[in-house]
């Protein structure tokens, strides 16, 4: 692994930052015609918009505005959100690891099912299941997240009251056994404490949401598998495997599966980005506590300060996801490094 | 490149799959009820929603509300019915601005190059740099509730890719001996482009823009559901969930149905872009041609 590639990815996740930085200050203060209205809120004072002027630099040029954006970024300064009335940076994240427990589950849930699916769907190729597989898969990107959620919810939540429906803990449970969370990963926290009760109800609070949002990852990875299973189940050195008498398990998940799983990792990562924007429509309809309720509610009542600062960490989060998952992917796969 | 035996052969091939046919079919369906939906509606009063009915309040679906009916009386198979349009619209708005925008900055920064057109492009990468969705809900939500708004919001985040799409189509068009023969005979620069370079890279990206308008009708229900997108009392399908919700307890038919023409619709836009992309790879096709499809 060549330190080199490393560095200039690290140089042009920056470079990547500036740019978003750029776009979200273009969009949220230079096309609305009064962006002090928007950031002091809909119920302001006329002393409170004056503030938010003083605040946003309206009064002076707009490479002064961009600075004070860039530096009040800098410093962590983004605002004070005006639904929590807390600033926003504290808001968004001690929100973070609420989602993060949720997605890390989904791309487990998705990679679990979606690798397996995605093999037998090339081994079968052609045949009924790999129809029954890509028709499932199709479906599986098409269907709207925030409808699955609700129906889900109010199927196995309302109906059948198998499932709790939301909310990430009981809290009645919490109290009762004393449990305090040091991470915000719930999970984690529960192991830590070695407190298996409060492990068990998150796990049981995290299965709906999660399935709902591993459905488009899962769908991504089990076609990204089968694509290139199929490709590499017709290279010579498979054949010549088989040839040879190797057992089939054998020759299908040592010497094909593995050449077929560095892309497979880089499209879960693009759809990273995908299932977090889910996360926002998943997240308020679970009641999760997370970045993503945050974000909607903060959409819901207007609080733009919030808003402004949700968009701009998920996208940031989003680059350095990418950036990881691009290293990860030269290390598996040398010739991306080329 | 493009010729009209190239979609032919795409149609052949997609009619030898059932699967793929059902995609084309739920499209063609799709549109059609798009075009004609205001002029079947029996119930257009309630449709728009400028009409009430409040002692058919949550009716469930039966023969004469096959979708049931909302919290106003509402039918909610005449509202549903009616969003198609707006889908529709919504679809070829999106898709249709964004070629706008994308076509031009991908022409101009494959055909000038050099510092122009890497400037153009490092633009476009930074836009690529926002998870889907996301750039559009901050343009939404800067923007305003309203339909021109959404789709103006979506299509802002949709050109990068269009841009990307035309740049690598004109990079590699551009060396061909034709282009430079024209350029030897005196034409303009701007002839060149746009009448003997952008024809020839025009096919795939309208395939994939076309296909493209399932994505942008799930995106534009997640705006409307999120509240940034159109507002009440617009049928726009994603919007028709959301406003269901509060009483899914009581009437489960009002986000049930209007969510379910949204599954119907993509699936269909999304399987036909699978049978195409699969038409589309050369050495699948070449095989099937030997087989003489």
């Amino acid at each position: 692994m060549s330190k080199e590639y490393i560095v200039k990815r690290i140089a042009l996740l920056i470079l990547v930052v500036f740019g978003v930085l750029i776009i979200t200050f273009v969009i949220t203060r230079l096309i609305p015609a009064h962006p002090e209205l928007l950031w002091a809120g809909p119920h302001a004072t006329m002393e409170q918009i004056e503030k938010a002027r003083r605040e946003l630099h309206l009064n002076d040029p707009i490479y002064v505005q961009l600075y004070y954006y860039l530096l009040n970024f800098v410093r962590g300064d983004w605002g004070v959100s005006w639904r929590t009335r807390s600033p926003v940076l504290h808001d968004v994240l001690s929100a973070l690891p609420a989602t993060l427990e949720l997605v890390i589950v989904a791309f487990i849930i998705a990679i679990v099912i979606g690798i397996p699916l995605g093999v037998y769907a090339a081994l079968r190729r052609d045949r009924l299941a790999d129809h029954i597989i890509r028709v499932l898969t199709v479906l599986g990107a098409s269907v709207p997240v925030f409808w699955l959620a609700l129906i889900v919810q109010l199927v196995f939540g309302s109906w059948l009251h198998i499932l709790p429906a939301a909310k990430r803990v009981d809290e009645i449970l919490v109290l009762r056994t004393g449990f305090h969370p040091i991470t915000g990963f719930y999970l984690l926290d529960a192991l830590i404490e070695g407190n298996i009760p409060v492990f068990l109800d998150v796990l049981r609070h995290m299965i709906l949401p999660a399935t709902v949002l591993s459905l488009y990852p899962m769908s991504l990875c089990a076609r990204m598998t089968r694509a290139l299973m199929v490709e590499v189940l017709n290279e010579q050195y498979i054949r010549a495997a088989k040839a040879w008498g190797l057992p089939g398990k054998l020759v299908t998940f040592k010497y094909a599966l593995k050449n077929a799983i560095a892309p497979v990792i880089a499209s879960l990562g693009l759809s990273f980005g995908y299932t977090i924007i889910g996360a926002f429509m998943v997240e308020l309809i679970f009641v999760w506590p997370g970045i993503g309720f945050y974000a909607a509610m903060s959409l819901l009542s207007f609080d733009y300060p919030a808003i402004v600062g949700v968009i701009v960490i998920v996208a940031i989060f989003y680059s350095v996801i990418n950036m990881v998952v691009d290293i990860i992917h030269a290390i598996i796969d040398p010739r991306v490094r080329l | 490149m493009s010729s009209p035996s190239e979609l032919g052969i795409m149609f052949r091939l997609i009619r030898r799959n059932p699967v793929s046919m059902l995609g084309l079919i739920i499209v063609v369906t799709f549109v059609i009820v798009g075009l004609i939906a205001p002029y079947i509606l029996t119930r257009p009063e309630e449709a728009w929603g400028i009409a009430y009915n409040v002692k058919d309040r949550f009716l469930p679906p039966s023969p004469q509300h096959p979708f049931g009916t909302d919290e106003y009386g509402r039918d909610m198979f005449n509202r549903v019915l009616l969003g198609t349009r707006f889908s529709l619209m919504i679809a070829v708005g999106v898709v249709g601005l964004a070629l706008l925008i994308g076509i031009p900055v991908g022409l101009i920064a494959g055909y000038v190059g050099g510092k122009v057109g890497t400037a153009l492009m490092r633009v476009t990468d930074m836009f690529l740099a926002f998870p889907p969705l996301l750039l559009a809900i901050a343009l939404a939500a800067t923007l305003g509730r309203g339909l021109t708004n959404t789709i103006v919001a979506l299509a802002i985040s949709w050109w990068p890719w269009y841009a990307r799409l035309i740049f690598v189509q004109v990079n590699s068009i551009k060396s061909l001996p034709y282009v430079d023969a024209a350029r030897v005979m005196g034409l303009g620069s701007l002839t060149i482009m746009f009448k003997h370079i952008l024809p020839n890279a025009l096919t795939p990206i309208t395939v994939q823009a076309a296909l493209d308008m399932g994505s942008a009708i799930l995106e534009a229900a997640g705006l409307s559901f999120l509240g940034v997108g159109v507002p009440p009392p617009t049928p726009e399908w994603g919007l028709l969930v959301s406003m269901g919700w509060q009483s899914i307890n009581r009437a489960w038919w009002i986000s049930f149905f209007p969510g379910l023409a949204i599954v119907i619709t993509v699936l269909g836009f999304n399987l036909l872009a699978d049978a195409v992309r699969e038409a589309m790879d050369p050495r699948l096709r070449k095989a099937l041609i030997m087989k003489g499809v």
